[in-house]
């Protein structure tokens, strides 16, 4: 089973870098040829370039709550996301993306796409290549979170 | 007082506003669009090493990164005193080409098109790629995928990685083309040109051709009269990468034209307390308020500032449709915002003509991409990204780091144009106080056509919260919710 894990974000723009910054921490734990890890400035259609041919996709990102926890970490299967409006108007969503995808007979669409989600109530518009402090307290969290999925893919393949 | 507010931006709440303030009766008495801007960017650059800002820059924007390299890349040529090689500038121009090819194929079959291929009024869960291949067919869907992705593959090619290019040095470019490259290139590009021209009689079956589009294409809410700016060749001809910037006005005669180094002496920012956002003009011209005409220095770029501030194509067959698109809206220049469209497949058949110029030029191999860089100092770089001019700017200290950054970006400089065609729009069409989703989303194709880049907005998850509109009534009190793709 090949998996990609993809850390999301703008790694200058302070806590929206927060997916990029898991997963260089995650570089040196996973020595796992099948695992792929790798980051990624970008959405949509060219997320879904990066995740094709793979069986599994964990994606890690900051996620916008309005009444969850600052800092919260959630695993979300993509498949719980309906929506089809993208965020950025100059792109489509992941999921519109992958719909547009099934439509012309991709077959390399990853059976499985995990979201890791940080949740922040606010997403940050000033430069800096810092964590907040409420953020940063949230990585190993995630990292722990992505090491168990690995994990347990393993245990179900053995 | 009521006011009615489109939200349609998702992860980021508050961000990319409309806000439509209604008067007594109903009718729309003024509307605002409120998107962020990024702060800090100087600070976060100060002490910076001036050559990393190529790659620090392509981070600013998830959207077009390969624009603010070569504006940053540009810059640092000017701020280094060198004059890359003749190979190295036709090297960048390639590549640029590729981001021209996926940009404006995106921005045709996935944002704007659905409005017309689909229909302006058709609800908005069918408005938007898939909706596109239900009518268009899917192997017109397999087309479009294929052709985006080899404008990614020919910038990835060039620029190492197609997402964060790490190709632009000051002087020139790390990394030139080998022969099995062209090869494969000069297949992709053929490809294009074919796409390009498809996708122009594809516009024109299903929108010239249809009375009703082109009546909304030429009604009075979509009409505005400003300036318009884009860089030209000394033909004054359409650039995308290099030249002049040139600013006709709105009969299409030349107003202005000065090098990037002569920027600031002729735009000037306005600020308006309720945005962040800063509103370019024309200095000799003046602030005058959010109006158009002569006497009114806003000015548009983008695709259709680009054609209007030129006088043709640069190639032949987006030349004879660069004819073509005067003849039949009505001679220069053309105010209709929602001509961006065709104006935009326009570019898309010349990057890809310009793109197979360059991949055939001998000169596309040579492996003297760069020349040696002098004592660092001051300099400005500019480019045309896929939605308008974007300048950049460095002071560099005797170090080489960077003292002082300033960048005016696409949709900063089309910011005063956009306010005022949601005001027309939603004029047009928002009367005693009637609002229902097509309605939204005839204001919403008003900005749409300039394909706005909300700098942010960099990634996707999870792509969720829909269009919102809520109405107010005079106490603020929510009066009535309405929401799309709920």
């Amino acid at each position: 089973m090949k998996t990609i894990i993809l850390g999301i974000g703008n790694p200058i723009l302070g806590d929206d870098g927060v997916g990029v910054h898991v997963v260089n921490e995650l570089k040196s734990k996973i020595k796992n040829p099948n695992v792929t890890i790798d980051e990624a400035i970008t959405g949509g259609m060219n997320l879904l370039d990066l995740i094709l041919g793979y069986d599994k996709a964990i994606i890690i990102d900051a996620l916008k709550t309005d009444n969850g926890e600052n800092g919260e970490v959630k695993r979300i299967p993509l498949s719980n996301f309906s929506a089809m409006h993208s965020c950025n108007p100059h792109d489509v969503s992941l999921m519109e993306a992958i719909e547009m995808a099934k439509k012309m007979g991709e077959s390399r669409i990853p059976k499985e796409i995990i979201i890791i989600g940080v949740m922040m109530r606010k997403i940050p518009c000033e430069f800096g290549e810092e964590l907040s402090k409420d953020i940063a307290i949230a990585v190993p969290k995630a990292i722990d979170m992505t090491l168990n999925e690995i994990k347990n893919d393993m245990k179900i393949s053995s | 007082m009521k006011t009615i507010t489109i939200d349609p931006i998702t992860r980021l709440e508050g961000h990319g506003k409309i806000s439509i303030f209604l008067d007594n009766k109903g009718d729309v008495d003024n509307a605002y669009l409120q998107i962020p801007e990024l702060r800090g960017f100087e600070r976060f650059s100060q002490g910076r090493r001036a050559e990393d800002m190529p790659q620090i820059t392509s981070r600013i924007c998830g959207v077009c990164p390969v624009a603010h390299h070569f504006a940053s890349t540009k810059a640092l040529d000017a701020a280094f005193n060198v004059d890359p090689p003749s190979a190295a500038k036709k090297l960048r121009e390639l590549m640029y080409m590729g981001y021209y090819i996926y940009d404006h194929t995106l921005h045709f079959y996935y944002l704007g098109g659905p409005d017309f291929v689909v229909g302006p009024d058709a609800p908005a869960a069918k408005r938007n790629v898939l909706g596109v291949i239900e009518k268009a067919g899917v192997e017109i869907g397999k087309e479009v995928i294929k052709h985006r992705a080899y404008g990614q593959k020919i910038t990835a090619i060039l620029g190492g990685k197609a997402t964060h290019p790490v190709c632009g040095l000051p002087g020139g470019v790390s990394k030139g083309l080998n022969k099995e490259e062209v090869k494969e290139i000069d297949k992709m590009v053929k490809s294009c040109i074919e796409f390009a021209k498809f996708s122009l009689k594809l516009f024109d079956d299903i929108v010239l051709k249809n009375k009703n589009y082109v009546d909304i294409i030429l009604s009075d809410p979509y009409q505005l009269a400003t300036y318009n700016m884009g860089l030209v060749d000394k033909n004054n001809k359409v650039n995308f990468y290099d030249g002049k910037i040139r600013v006709t006005d709105q009969k299409g005669k030349e107003h202005v034209k000065f090098d990037v180094k002569d920027y600031y002496k002729n735009i000037v920012e306005h600020v308006e307390e309720w945005t962040y956002i800063k509103f370019p003009y024309l200095k000799d011209i003046g602030w005058k308020g959010f109006k158009d005409g002569k006497d009114s220095g806003i000015y548009r770029v983008g695709p259709l500032g680009r054609l209007n501030a030129a006088e043709g194509m640069a190639t032949p067959l987006a030349d004879k449709e660069y004819k073509r698109f005067y003849e039949t809206l009505g001679g220069k220049s053309v105010n209709s915002t929602l001509a961006f469209h065709w104006a935009r497949l326009i570019e898309l058949l010349y990057a890809t003509e310009r793109a197979q110029e360059l991949i055939k030029d001998p000169e596309i191999t040579s492996q003297k991409i760069r020349n040696p860089v002098g004592e660092p100092g001051e300099g400005m770089g500019v480019t045309e990204a896929a939605r308008g001019t974007l300048i950049h700017h460095y002071k560099l200290d005797k170090n080489g780091l960077i003292d002082k950054a300033n960048l005016i970006v696409a949709t900063t400089n089309n910011s005063g144009a956009i306010n005022m065609s949601i005001r027309d729009a939603a004029k047009g069409v928002i009367k005693k106080g009637k609002v229902d989703d097509g309605k939204l989303n005839l204001i919403e194709m008003a900005f749409r056509a300039y394909d706005p880049c909300f700098a942010c907005a960099t990634h996707t998850l999870p792509g969720g919260l829909p269009l919102e509109v809520n109405i107010y009534d005079h106490n603020k009190k929510l009066y009535k919710k309405l929401k799309q793709n709920l």
